[in-house]
């Protein structure tokens, strides 16, 4: 039997609104996200990119279809389900705003923790914060660090509760290239050397070209996937797509 | 730039109704006092209208005369009642504390005791019979219709009655029932008895055929200041003459003078509440404002002047004052309608409903109080907000924490020398102290105030640790910290309210605790006071003789009579006349001679207490000018002996009671051998003593629970009049948490996206609203402790106390209750906290 995936999806469904202004935002999507690895989702704006990461991760809910992080069905778990699922089994990266701005640094990496009531692993702990590289900095508020170090900071706390996957939406979105990229190489060396699973959303190809695989949403569906992908191959099928969009228009 | 400025006021639904809520409760309060007096007002002079609507001049004796108060003889009565254009004549013999019994031989209770001589139906009309006569001889009496319903007599029946002069109660035959005009039973409540003319006469005033004045109606034309010069011309020397207008006036005065002093204290606590509110108002506007700040800076980026963006808030904060102040009146003339309907039949009062009266004057203050709140509480963020500049405002920098430096200094630069100038106020003393000593505790109160934001970081650490358990109670730890300012003037609105209580408690513990101290110290045993139900002038209370079976009793070493009059001035002041046997009581209470004599005083000779006789500069040997009731005379001071709390205040002789209205003791104290039974001597005491309306006995541990009793619904009293200010407060806590809420949605969607249950957002909201509520209830209690010590020691030093106890077991509750307000007023945040949507929350502008 071959390894379960670390997330899944099975033809789920995601409908906004009703009658003329219904929009489908997901028709029928089955992925699976394997397990270290590192995967990129994909596509123009209203593809439902961004709906299908807060589908996986039980931000929201779906109308029809199955959602599973590891052996848990997302699909259907009430609110205590989803609280639990959150503090066990997932970790968040926001394009914005990631930080409790009334807490430090390291309060803040270490509050998915402390709100689970579990004490972090000592040495896992100093692992991610050596990686996350903020050195003397980690006594200071978000509000004295600047936004790479806020996102790398939010970086680490989704790492130090050891998930079985972090969600990241958009997480360069608001960085210049070289933060950008520091957050990027971050994210890529977790899964590499300590084989954490990593499902990110981003419209860069850059970024994307940074994962292990991308897949591509067009109008609710999944169209295409790459490999081993470079910035220049992405950027090659993102104008298909976008080709594609503007042949259906 | 108004259009936007009005469409944004509608936008904000809850942030509107919040700031509306806040005017409402503030100028509401107010509005209900004022317009509950101006309506009992109206309804009090309409009384005294009824009584003397056919009056047109009553003839009274003058006001102050040396020697006995002089009567109108039935001849000079017929000579008045001859004066050209008197229709009527009523000639008065009344008096006050004619106390009819029920049927068990307990007095009845009513609204003030009335008794009349009258000879047939009343010439001016205000009384006629509804059935049965008028009584005929010195064994009848008539009623009015409400004293037999109190009385549980009818027609035919024999009820007891009590009259000062006479000194026991007596059998009377009920010959008749007397109604007042209009059919109704009684004017206000009161009891009323009549007896035949000449038995009163002879019962009130010791002889036949004398009136203590007259009243006149007039005939057609004849106007009422016509008949009063005409009438004034034919007086006899020691009376004068008023229309029925003025007599009318002055009763009413009188009256509302009675409940002067209780609107004085209702006033102060709307003022508090007031006074509350705006901290309420302050602080919604100013989050509301700070909220919007990148709103104003977009309008500001579009080329908006600062003019435009003040004006637009200033606009808004116009509009909410008026609509809050408008609604704040209508629910203040509701509630005052109530309250005056409430009260009045709680009083059992007949008297005619007047209308309700809303004064120019409330209808002022409820809109300068609402407006000019609201527009102050809206500038000062306004003008903050237009100096932002715009792109800050609109990249949303996290402004990093304003220093609380400046603040500070000009709180301790207050408090200190506050504190300074009270305890001067306390320990120097000249005229006046007492107000520097008031003045420096505003002073200090103000600048702990300001101190408040500062000292909120330790308080609310060293709190947080008792009530935040878990990471979301160091979460709501955490965010009542973030904004100090914020915090500290949430929590002043509770503190004011808390100040008060905890002064009051601190004063009544002390004052308790000293009491019992100093009662301890005396032989006395037994005490005998006299009714409540009519000021003490000397007609209420019992004879000086009842004392002699008492001091007959096994055991009774001693029993000594006080006279007590209020109606009566010291050098000008109003102080009560106290009059016993000074040798006596020196005996009895252990008074110490601080100079000339304690002794049996004859007349014209009075002693004072050291305090007394300091504060009015009083030495031995001085002579002052005492009036009671209607006599003046002069009393030298022959001694002078040091205050405790049980005595103080000047002392008369024997003498002095013939100046008395009457002959009646109001209080009565007992001493007794070692080993004598108090219980059977208080049962002994209390037969002797049934006669005599109202007059109670005790032991002196009844009576120091009955005073402690007087004191806990003091305190009580002021607790519930203090109540509105409470949830007010209260009321702004939960304001000032929706707000933060609000400002802080998406990290409410951040934590719960890491794994906070929602019962861990309802319990980090709930800790940071018992943070706000404690803190504020411990500056409160700070503050009100300190207060109450500093009034505590300046009783000392007036020697009305000896000691100063602090009542932990209060103040403990008072903390208590702060939780539990504080868990109150999170219930609301704390539900829309926990049914935000995670996405929605998180994706937030």
């Amino acid at each position: 039997m071959a390894m379960q995936p670390a997330a899944r999806a099975v033809t789920v469904w995601k409908i906004y609104g009703s009658g003329e202004a219904q929009v489908q935002a997901l028709r029928g999507v089955s992925a699976d996200f394997e397990r270290g690895k590192y995967t990129a989702i994909m596509g123009p704006s209203g593809s439902g990119k961004s709906t299908l990461m807060h589908c996986l991760a039980g931000l929201d809910t779906v109308n029809a279809g199955e959602v599973f992080i590891g052996d848990t069905q997302v699909t259907g778990l009430g609110d205590a389900g989803l609280t639990k699922l959150r503090r066990d089994k997932v970790g968040f990266i926001f394009q914005q705003f990631n930080l409790l701005p009334t807490l430090t640094a390291e309060e803040n990496i270490k509050l998915p923790l402390a709100i689970a009531g579990r004490a972090p692993d000592k040495a896992w702990y100093d692992t991610v914060i050596q990686t996350v590289g903020l050195g003397d900095r980690l006594h200071h508020r978000p509000a004295e660090l600047s936004g790479g170090q806020q996102q790398r900071v939010a970086c680490a706390r989704a790492l130090v509760s050891r998930p079985e996957v972090i969600f990241a939406d958009e997480p360069t979105g608001n960085l210049d290239s070289k933060s950008g990229n520091d957050v990027l190489n971050f994210l890529r060396d977790s899964v590499r050397h300590h084989g954490q699973t990593i499902v990110m959303v981003t419209h860069d190809p850059n970024a994307a070209s940074y994962a292990d695989r991308v897949v591509f949403l067009a109008d609710g569906e999944i169209v295409d996937e790459l490999h081993s992908p470079t910035a220049d191959g992405v950027l090659d099928r993102m104008k298909k797509l976008d080709r594609r969009g503007d042949a259906d228009a | 730039m108004i259009k936007a400025s009005l469409r944004g006021l509608l936008h904000r639904k809850l942030r509107l109704t919040l700031a509306i809520v806040a005017i409402v409760l503030s100028v509401g309060f107010l509005s209900a006092i004022t317009v509950l007096n101006d309506t009992l007002n109206k309804r009090f002079s309409g009384l005294f209208q009824t009584l003397n609507e056919n009056v047109a001049v009553q003839v009274q004796a003058k006001e102050v005369s040396t020697g006995e108060t002089p009567r109108l003889t039935a001849a000079q009565l017929q000579q008045l009642s001859n004066v050209d254009g008197v229709n009527g004549t009523s000639g008065d013999v009344s008096d006050e504390a004619v106390v009819p019994f029920k049927k068990d031989g307990n007095e009845v209770t009513a609204q003030g005791f009335v008794g009349v001589g009258a000879s047939g139906d009343d010439p001016l009309g205000l009384i006629s019979l509804r059935e049965g006569t008028w009584p005929k001889t010195a064994s009848e009496v008539a009623l009015s219709a409400n004293t037999a319903k109190l009385a549980g007599v009818k027609r035919g029946e024999i009820i007891k009655v009590f009259v000062s002069q006479v000194g026991e109660p007596k059998p009377y035959t009920v010959s008749g029932i007397v109604e007042f005009s209009g059919g109704r039973d009684s004017l206000a409540g009161e009891s009323l008895v009549i007896f035949e003319l000449g038995h009163a006469q002879e019962m009130f005033y010791g002889q036949k055929d004398v009136f203590a004045g007259a009243s006149f109606s007039a005939d057609s034309g004849v106007s009422q200041e016509e008949l009063k010069k005409r009438i004034t011309a034919a007086l006899p020397s020691g009376f004068e003459a008023k229309t029925g207008d003025e007599v009318t006036e002055e009763q009413s005065n009188q009256l509302a003078g009675q409940f002067d002093f209780i609107k004085i204290i209702l006033n102060t606590f709307a003022y508090v509440a007031a006074f509350v509110g705006i901290f309420l108002i302050y602080n919604t506007f100013n989050i509301v404002v700070a909220q919007r700040s990148r709103e104003l800076a977009l309008l500001r980026a579009m080329g908006a002047s600062w003019g435009q963006v003040t004006g637009a808030v200033i606009l808004e904060a116009l509009i909410v004052g008026v609509v809050g102040s408008t609604l704040g009146l209508a629910a203040g003339i509701g509630a005052g309608m109530w309250g005056e309907s409430a009260l009045t039949g709680a009083l059992g009062a007949e008297i005619k409903s007047a209308g309700v009266v809303v004064s120019p004057a409330a209808i002022i203050t409820a809109y300068v109080i609402g407006i000019l709140v609201t527009l102050i509480a809206a500038f000062v963020p306004a003008i903050k907000a237009s100096l932002v500049p715009p792109l800050a405002a609109m990249r949303e920098i996290a402004r990093p924490d304003k220093s609380l430096k400046g603040l500070s200094i000009t709180g301790a630069a207050l408090a200190v020398p506050g504190v300074g100038i009270a305890l001067l106020g306390l320990y120097a003393s000249f005229t006046g102290s007492i107000f520097v000593m008031g003045f420096g505790l505003v002073l200090a109160l103000i600048g702990l105030m300001l101190l408040s934001p500062l000292l909120a970081r330790p308080v609310v650490r060293v709190v947080g640790m008792a009530v935040a358990w878990g990471q979301a109670g160091k979460l709501g730890v955490r965010n009542s910290l973030r904004n100090p300012r914020r915090t500290a003037v949430t929590a002043i609105a509770l503190m004011i309210g808390v100040t008060l209580i905890g002064a009051a408690a601190t004063v009544v513990s002390s004052f308790k605790h000293s009491l019992q101290a100093d009662i301890g110290k005396y032989d006395v045993a037994i005490m005998i006071v006299g009714p409540n139900y009519a000021p003490p002038n000397g007609k209420t209370g019992f004879e000086a003789s009842a004392l002699d079976k008492v001091e007959a009793l096994p055991g009774v070493t001693g029993a000594e009579p006080w006279w007590l009059t209020i109606e009566s001035s010291i050098a000008g002041q109003p102080i009560p006349v106290v009059a016993t046997d000074v040798a006596a009581a020196q005996k009895m209470w252990k008074l110490e001679t601080v100079g000339g004599a304690l002794r049996t005083l004859s007349a014209g000779e009075f002693v004072s207490d050291h305090n007394t006789a300091k504060s009015l500069n009083w030495k031995v040997g001085d002579s002052v000018k005492v009036r009671v009731g209607t006599t003046e005379r002069d009393y030298k001071l022959v001694g002078i002996y040091k205050a405790t709390p049980s005595v103080s205040g000047p002392v008369f002789g024997l003498p002095a009671v013939d100046d008395f209205e009457g002959k009646l003791a109001y209080q009565g104290f007992v001493t007794v051998a070692p080993g004598t039974d108090v219980a059977a001597t208080v049962a002994a005491t209390e037969k002797i003593m049934a006669g005599y309306p109202g007059v109670t006995v005790g032991d002196m541990s009844t009576f120091l629970k009955q005073f402690n009793q007087i004191f806990d619904f003091l305190l009580l009293a002021v607790t519930i009049l203090l109540g509105m200010a409470l949830l007010i407060a209260v009321l702004g806590i939960l304001n000032t948490l929706l707000l933060s809420i609000v400002e802080r949605t998406r990290e409410m969607g951040l934590v719960r996206a890491i794994g906070l249950s929602r019962g861990g957002v309802v319990r980090m909201i709930g800790v940071e609203s018992i943070l706000i509520s404690v803190f504020g209830a411990l500056l409160g209690l700070a503050a009100g402790v300190g207060i109450g010590v500093l009034l505590c020691q300046a009783l000392i030093e007036g020697d009305f106390l000896t000691e100063i106890v602090l009542p932990w077991g209060n103040l403990a509750a008072y903390v208590g209750a702060a939780m539990f307000f504080g868990i109150v007023a999170a219930i609301i945040p704390a539900w829309r906290a926990a049914k935000l949507d995670v996405l929605e929350a998180i994706a937030y502008e």
